[in-house]
């Protein structure tokens, strides 16, 4: 935790500041909206609907808390938070203390748990049986941590024991959360800045990662079967796509937002790349999806009529293809479920990149187990006409591009910004410049968008403007009913100043919407 | 629709290289980065000569682990020939080869079984010590009416010489029959159909 001052600092301001909304200088267009959206609209934690946690604030006299209360001696609110003590050793000895009570193994491995690059990890990630058998750690082999998650299964089945559920711990400056599905326990346990439900949302999306590789069914299946079953004989590999969703999750707004960004590229190349794979798709029956990505981003997504994708499902599609470098070698036939679309079964997906000289990456996506060879033929010509169109070129510029800088737009006053499309869980945000361009400032950066974003969002009280003044940056966040736009100015901009930027954001995006913005939502 | 003349599949235990020897056997290159699992499966086809003609050999290059099994039928359906690895250094890859050949019997008994005992060169230079001998394998799959083979995709000992073993003994007997249908089969119809459309 880098310093709580100036957080507090951030919230007094903030507070002051919420009373005077400039929302009456500020335009009021919203840029057009499709009829149809590819991808399902996305109200933030409406995506996940109940399974964002209230904000445990707001329910301080829930009786289903008072048990978690009780076993954090230091019961804080996730505002207050006290550095000078040492938070993890604290709150493990707590966890510790909490197993005596129910009679379990307290004795933490030592090996692991005491060493000291473990123990500085900001952020811990575990997932384990409802069983305590170890499932995954982010930091550490979980191998070694057996009676750690042996703790959390206690705690987690002590407080269980009486119908009630663990949601959060607060301590010292340190955060637990948890997570139970079923048969499996999440857990994470932080020192960041991050709220108990932007928490909760990375929680279900490893969770979904875990339903993506396996089905839902197969999950439950295998735990009815045998309660002591070792998921890790099936996750064998998958760790990966954990690790890289993980990394995601803290360094990209994406998922964040509940939002995709998409190749920038002009309407017309992105309608004939559409219509070229339309058009090469249009006689194979049952083909669900066709998903062209490349660096990360949606190039194009055409869908069948009554189907339509999630972001959180597109999430684990890049998330996938980020992380396998083996699709790269040669044309992969593999079943992927997309737990939004359909959590029990799995979809068959043809996954290929264009060719060696243009790495974006297509997939097909099918119910038909026996489709490979004619979609590996679809393929085959949709490269060729998108070759002889010489639109692989116009992918690769695009994907070559180096991003636009903030400083392109005209806005001197706006450090960076992030402005999503609600209606079509898209978002925008120019290439990172100085001071966000080293790593540090760009999860710096990161941060405060996730402290603007929870407290425009807070489910106990949803703001629809804030203005947030730091030492480091001035933020500010606008919700309407089309768009949120997140902006990092200097620290020293003033009111007036960040408006009149802001008016200048609206009508760039505006101005470049059908190249930055898929604005259709075409079928087969 | 099978978009090759005869089908291959490639089984064994995560990480006994059954990628690598696809990739060897295809593009004659071999990568020593850190091992990246394949997910589901991946096609690669080349074309082989036997015996005076030109075949085209599709390669099924399976996954490992265990999540893929109960689709693994999936993959291995309508082959002519399994090629079944395992890591001569590695003795539970072995007995996993063992239960994928049980499995290939009860459910496919025309495909012919090839057991691959692979990393040969590292048994060779000595970094491992190999976890059966030469006998032992070569006498079990005696025993089950298949073909042994030691590889390596490093050096690529054998590799070629599995592959057109494969071709040779799969191939003929079979594609003989439908030496018609095979000219006919590129179905016109379909990529007629999908032209025409655009
Ligand atoms: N020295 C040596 N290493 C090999 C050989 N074949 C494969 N390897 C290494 O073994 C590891 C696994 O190889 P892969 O070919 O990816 O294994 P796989 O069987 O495809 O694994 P899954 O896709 O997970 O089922 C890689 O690190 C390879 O470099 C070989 O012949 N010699
Ligand atoms: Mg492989």
């Amino acid at each position: 935790m880098a310093s709580s001052k100036s957080e507090e600092d951030v919230d007094d301001k903030g507070e002051n500041d919420e009373g005077k909304h400039p929302e009456g200088n500020l335009l009021n267009f919203e840029p057009e909206v499709p009829v149809e959206s590819m991808l399902v609209p996305t109200d933030n934690f409406d995506s996940f609907e109940q399974e964002a946690p209230p904000d445990p604030a707001t329910l301080q006299d829930d009786d289903n808390l008072v048990e978690c209360q009780k076993i954090a001696r230091n019961t804080s609110d996730e505002n207050t938070e006290d550095p000078d003590k040492n938070g993890t050793s604290r709150s493990m000895s707590e966890l510790s203390l909490v197993s005596v009570e129910s009679s379990e193994p307290q004795q933490v491995d030592d090996e692991v748990s005491n060493n000291s690059e473990w123990r500085s990890q900001e952020k811990h990630i575990f997932i384990l049986s409802s069983a305590g058998k170890p499932i995954y750690s982010r930091h550490g082999s979980e191998d070694k941590l057996v009676t750690l998650f042996g703790v959390m299964q206690a705690l987690v089945s002590f407080i269980g024991d009486d119908g009630d559920t663990v949601r959060s711990i607060h301590a010292q400056g340190t955060l637990f959360v948890f997570l139970i599905k079923g048969p499996i326990i999440l857990a994470c346990v932080c020192k960041t800045r991050e709220s108990v439900s932007q928490i909760t949302v990375q929680l279900n999306y490893v969770y979904s990662q875990i339903v993506s590789v396996l089905t839902l069914e197969q999950l439950t299946r295998i735990y009815e079967q045998r309660r002591n079953y070792d998921l890790r004989r099936l996750l064998a590999g998958a760790e990966r796509l954990v690790d890289h969703l993980l990394i995601a999750l803290e360094t990209q707004p994406a998922l964040l937002l509940g939002a995709v960004q998409c190749l920038p590229l002009a309407s017309t190349t992105r309608d004939t790349i559409t219509s070229t794979i339309v058009s090469c798709c249009n006689k194979i029956k049952n083909l669900v999806f066709a998903i062209l990505v490349g660096g990360n981003q949606l190039v194009t997504l055409i869908r069948m009529k009554k189907f339509f994708l999630h972001p959180a499902d597109l999430h684990l599609i890049l998330n996938l293809v980020n992380s396998s470098e083996s699709f790269k070698a040669a044309e992969s036939w593999t079943p992927i479920c997309l737990p939004k679309f359909n959590s029990r079964g799995f979809l068959h997906a043809h996954v290929s990149y264009l060719a060696e000289d243009c790495q974006a990456c297509l997939l097909l996506l099918t119910v038909d187990p026996d489709l490979f060879f004619p979609l590996s033929e679809a393929k085959q010509k949709i490269v060729e006409k998108l070759r002889r169109a010489s639109l692989l070129q116009s992918i690769n510029a695009a994907l070559a591009h180096p991003g636009t800088p903030v400083s392109q737009l005209g806005v001197p006053e706006a450090r960076h910004f992030l402005y999503k499309c609600k209606a079509t869980a898209q978002f925008w945000g120019p290439v990172p410049a100085p001071p966000y361009q080293s790593s540090e400032g760009a999860k710096r950066l990161l941060d405060q968008y996730r402290v603007l974003h929870h407290r425009l969002h807070a489910p106990s009280q949803p703001l629809k403007l804030l203005y947030l003044q730091d030492h480091a940056e001035t933020m500010l966040g606008w919700i309407t009913t089309g768009f949120e736009l997140y902006v990092a100015f200097e620290p020293l901009v003033t009111k007036a100043n960040a408006i009149s930027a802001v008016n200048k954001i609206l009508r760039w995006i505006k101005k470049d919407e059908n190249g930055l913005f898929i604005t259709n939502a075409p079928t087969f | 629709m099978s978009g090759a003349d005869f089908k291959v599949v490639l089984l064994g235990s995560e990480d006994v290289g059954k990628t690598s020897l696809m990739k060897r056997y295809i593009q004659d290159r071999f990568q020593c980065r850190p091992h990246q699992n394949t997910i589901g499966a991946a096609f690669a086809s080349r074309t082989i000569s036997t015996r005076g003609r030109q075949f085209v050999m599709g390669i099924w290059d399976t996954a490992g682990s265990e999540r893929y099994y109960a689709m693994s039928q999936l993959y291995y359906r309508d082959a002519k020939a399994a090629i079944v690895c395992f890591d001569l250094t590695e003795l539970v890859t072995f007995d996993r080869a063992k239960q994928w050949i049980t499995e290939l019997r009860n459910h496919e008994e025309d495909c012919k079984i090839y057991l691959c005992g692979t990393k040969k060169d590292v048994v060779d230079d000595g970094i491992k010590a190999p976890a059966l001998s030469h006998e032992k394998a070569l006498q079990y799959a005696k025993g089950i009416g298949a073909v042994y083979m030691e590889t390596s995709s490093k050096t690529g000992l054998n590799v070629g010489e599995l592959f057109q073993l494969i071709a040779d003994e799969c191939v003929l007997p079979s594609i003989h029959n439908r030496d018609d249908s095979i000219k006919l089969r590129p179905s016109p119809n379909k990529n007629n159909a999908c032209c025409l459309a655009s």
